[in-house]
């Protein structure tokens, strides 16, 4: 008890918590909005450290042209922290214009100007009339890695956007942190072409080749969706309260025919697609994939049926695979272990998405826990056959806890993650052959 | 003279001349740093490079075995961190790496409340929680530049609380702003090991070597070292990377200390002889055949093994010499007019030394090469090296992704040899490759210390030959981050600033 107690006091110390800083999410956001150069006003390793512990960290990516040591860097030191940094930061700023090829560029603040006072802005407006440019504030104290997601998105809505007409069945996503959401560069290509199948145009901001052009196109959206059950609401709502943009919270991206399905049919209502259209396409798809899931069923019915298993991913992953392998699977939730951090606010619908309309007879323990250690002695104290978690378990799966392993949250050191996606009618088909392939072997 | 009452190492910038920033030739460079005409010189262009706290110490510093490591500080600078329960454990446990091993660290994960308020004693705190959940031998504190800035008192903390934990507490100043050169990250590091985990020795072991293995050492060279120490009736003492914290407490009680990186080294070495009596010796590292049996050699003298080590010598080197014989012939019959192949490395001031002679010794020629840093301790070094393989080319830079690109397409080598996460200048028409494999890497391919490291090293630069299609490919199907105009100027320094 007295160790609980000492926890209460500073519940942020802990173990390896999965994910990074505001700077680094802020970071990955601009390297995600293709075409943009980010230029971190920082000291000289944030980059190197969030290369090593976002981008390498989420299915062993590179940052892309503009990322990893090709990001500009102001690398501030002692000298800037006493005299400030803002004439360093306006050399690098020009420079930078001058040499790398980019539509956008995005100034990310670290700690060290923050803490001194640089003033940012004003050595920012000196280049407006060249260059798009923004600036985050995304000092690595205020907040993890999704909220620098958002400070990303504020950014983009407070000094880029401009009223446009809104377009007829245009949608933006949003609640899909690049990098944080191991999936995201194949799940957001897969929403697009889903949605586009029942006539929808899609803006996924991320995978877009006009990065810049997808950043101003948001006001004309007539539909935001938010696929996370608290990251991103926060934009949708300014969206709302600034272009009268109306959102709607999936709260995770769904995995397997059912949820897809149901996904679609939801859009549709939503946009007023005929339902006919939405039919042809669910029968078609449904089709096919349980078509291929027949393929599987010997080495799914003898290897993993029925499995307990557990969770431990962000609570949109999370989400996602508690209701393909309850729903669809047919395994029994064990326990679920959030990694997230998600406000206090959002937590009761979270935990409503994880343990209602499930098929299984059992109804998840769902835990928020950002604490490594804690999450291992947690994982120890249940008993299941299969473990869906980050890959930090992938040495205690096996050992300790004597369960199949798959990584399919952050961080994912184990794999490549390119284009992989669990996502859509397909999905579930690619994340079979992905578990099994860390098991199968002949009978 | 290291001062273990101060808090911290000077940084390399005070102690050694350090910079990061110098184009010209090799000889050049030693003049000017002779001459004390090496200033720092401010880039108008920059690219994140790394700190001193991550330029790697915070992700060697996580495999230290019965240690806890404490990041104070926001919690992005401790995510490298987050391969903590994966690396090492791809090397087969039949290879001699322990089976059963745990790391753990803490961050204490700054807020908006830390940086007006301070946070000693949420530090205090996670010590204490160190303590009571993993009960280690050590807790090693890493600071960073927010806890700097806002002034923590971290010896405080450590003289307050220490009494009451059993683990022996290693505050390391590592604040990121604190220097320009990264290697300061590593004076630190040795300066808190020196200053509270070496012990006096209980009693000298005459057979031990102490060896600082590098991140770019694998598994295979820990085992190449091995072996030849074996053979001379010696055992190495590999630190930091995957030692225990007894590792470090019997430093003092070793015969000599090796290097595998001489700048790397350089702090540790000097402590330990300076507070121990251990002798150490920076030059030469075991690379490529010759420089394997000087390093044995000085080793031996060190060990009283000087008549067993020429026996041993002469049967490596009857071994593998052929070998490397057969891999320079190969070489030299690439290009068709007898011409030297030549080579572009990315290298520290340690492969500087270690891997310039290795390629001479290959055949290859390096007419210019790319040095993370430079600093007076190996200036006299340098010269040599010039004198041994003739002048070059030097861009002294710490991952300068664009710089590096420029040189790359300036010179136009046979071969680019870049370090991991070297931006986009691996995309080409002529070879490229990495420099070195890593230190989770337990395959025999990946070897490049002693006697089977220069044979495989040699093996794998020949087959990096034999196929150009990645880098072409990549070159032809993407996009370039810099306008065409960087690469049409012939100036890499184009950004330099003047002296200041």
């Amino acid at each position: 008890m007295a160790e609980n107690n000492k926890i209460e006091l500073y519940p942020e110390v802990v173990e390896a918590p999965r994910f990074t800083c505001a700077l680094g999410g802020a970071y990955a956001s601009a390297l995600a909005t293709y075409g943009t150069v980010p230029i971190l006003h920082s000291g000289a390793g944030c980059g190197m450290a969030n290369a090593h512990g976002m981008t390498f960290a989420s299915g062993l990516n590179t940052g892309g042209a503009q990322g990893t040591t090709s990001t500009p860097c102001s690398c501030l030191i002692e000298e800037h922290v006493i005299f400030g940094g803002e004439g360093k930061l306006r050399k690098l700023i020009k420079s930078t214009i001058e040499l790398m090829k980019g539509d956008l560029f995005a100034v990310i603040s670290g700690c060290v100007p923050s803490l001194i006072g640089d003033d940012v802005d004003s050595v920012i407006k000196e280049f407006s009339d060249q260059v798009p440019i923004i600036h985050i504030n995304g000092a690595g104290f205020v907040g993890s890695s999704y909220h620098g997601y958002e400070l990303f998105l504020e950014a983009v809505i407070d000094q880029l956007l401009t009223d446009l007409p809104k377009e007829k069945k245009l949608v933006n996503i949003f609640g899909i942190v690049p990098n944080q959401h191991v999936f995201w560069k194949g799940d957001l290509e897969v929403i697009k072409s889903l949605l586009e199948s029942i006539g929808v145009q899609v803006n996924t901001i991320f995978t877009d080749f006009s990065g810049f052009a997808a950043l101003k196109k948001i006001p004309a959206a007539e539909l935001n969706l938010v696929f996370s059950s608290w990251v991103g609401i926060k934009s949708a709502q300014k969206l709302k309260e600034r272009f009268n943009t109306p959102y709607e919270v999936i709260s995770s991206v769904p995995f397997g025919p059912k949820e897809t399905s149901n996904f679609l049919q939801l859009v549709a209502e939503k946009l007023k697609i005929p339902k006919r259209v939405i039919s042809k396409v669910v029968e078609a798809e449904e089709k096919r994939a349980y078509r291929f899931a027949e393929y599987m069923s010997e080495l799914f019915v003898v290897s993993v049926p029925h499995a307990f298993y557990a969770v431990v991913a962000d609570s949109s992953t999370a989400i996602s695979m508690i209701k393909y392998g309850t729903n669809e699977l047919g395994w029994n939730p064990q326990v679920v272990i959030l990694t997230d951090n998600p406000p206090e606010e959002y937590r009761a619908a979270i935990v409503k998405q994880l343990t209602e309309n499930l098929e299984s007879a059992y109804s998840p323990k769902v835990i928020f826990e950002i604490d490594s250690h804690r999450i291992r002695l947690i994982l120890r104290e249940n008993t299941f056959q299969v473990l869906l978690s980050s890959s930090l378990e992938k040495y205690i799966a096996g050992g300790e806890l004597d369960a199949i392993h798959l990584g399919v949250s952050f961080p994912i050191y184990d794999r490549a993650i390119l284009d992989r996606s669990y996502a859509g009618y397909r999905g579930g088909l690619a994340f079979i052959e992905d578990l099994t392939a860390t098991y199968a072997g002949p009978m | 003279m290291i001062d273990l009452k101060e808090n911290t190492s000077p940084i390399r910038e005070q102690r050694a001349n350090g910079i990061n920033a110098y184009f010209g030739k090799a000889s050049e460079l030693v003049k000017d740093s002779r001459d004390g005409n090496l200033v720092h010189r401010e880039r108008a262009f920059q690219q994140n490079s790394g700190c001193i706290l991550n330029f790697y110490l915070t992700v060697r510093v996580a495999t230290i075995r019965d240690a806890v490591m404490i990041m104070h500080a926001p919690v992005g600078c401790s995510s490298p961190a987050l391969l903590y329960r994966e690396v090492y454990r791809r090397i087969p446990a039949g290879l001699g790496r322990p089976e059963k091993f745990d790391f753990h660290w803490l961050t204490t994960n700054f807020n908006e409340k830390d940086v007006v308020f301070g946070a000693v004693d949420k530090l205090k705190f996670a010590i204490q929680e160190a303590e009571n959940r993993y009960h280690p031998k050590a807790i090693i504190v890493l600071t960073s530049c927010t806890s700097g800035i806002i002034g923590e008192d971290i010896e405080g903390v450590v003289n307050d609380i220490q009494p009451e934990i059993n683990a022996t507490i290693v505050p390391v100043h590592c604040e990121g702003v604190r220097s320009r050169i990264v290697q300061t990250g590593y004076d630190a590091f040795w300066h808190a090991i020196l200053k509270y985990l070496v012990k006096k020795p209980q009693k000298k072991q005459k057979d031990l070597v102490n060896v600082a293995s590098m991140l770019s050492y694998t598994w295979q060279d820990r085992m190449e070292i091995t072996r030849l120490l074996g053979k001379l009736g010696l055992r190495a003492n590999f630190i930091p990377e995957f030692a225990s914290v007894e590792q470090f407490e019997m430093l003092s009680e070793a015969a000599v200390t090796a290097p595998l990186c001489p700048t790397y080294t350089e702090y540790l070495s000097k402590g330990l002889e300076q507070e121990y009596g251990v002798p150490y010796f920076l030059n030469p590292s075991p690379v490529g055949i010759k420089n394997t049996s000087e390093w044995l050699r000085k080793i031996a003298y060190y060990t009283g093994k000087e008549s067993l080590v020429e026996k041993v010598i002469a049967a490596e080197e009857n071994e593998w010499a052929p070998k490397m014989e057969a891999i320079r012939n190969e070489f030299q019959n690439i290009k068709p007019n007898g011409e030297p192949f030549t080579v572009l490395g990315s290298l520290g001031q340690g492969r500087l030394l270690t891997q310039t002679p290795y390629f001479h010794e290959l055949g290859l020629s390096m007419p210019v090469t790319i040095c993370q840093d430079f600093d007076d301790l190996v200036v006299d070094d340098v010269e040599k090296l010039v004198e041994e393989v003739g002048d070059f080319e030097i861009v002294v830079n710490t991952f300068q992704a664009a710089e590096v690109s420029h040189t790359a397409r300036k010179h136009d080598p046979d071969m680019v040899l870049s370090c991991p996460f070297m931006g986009s200048a691996y995309k080409r028409e002529k070879g490229q490759t990495r420099i070195h494999a890593l230190r989770g890497d337990g395959r025999k391919w990946s070897t490049q210390a002693g006697y089977t490291g220069a044979v495989a090293c040699g093996s794998f630069l020949l087959q990096s030959t034999k196929n150009k299609a990645f880098q072409k490919t990549m070159l032809e199907k993407t996009q370039d981050p810099y306008h065409d105009w960087w690469f049409e100027q012939p100036n890499t320094d184009y950004y330099l600033g003047k002296k200041e």
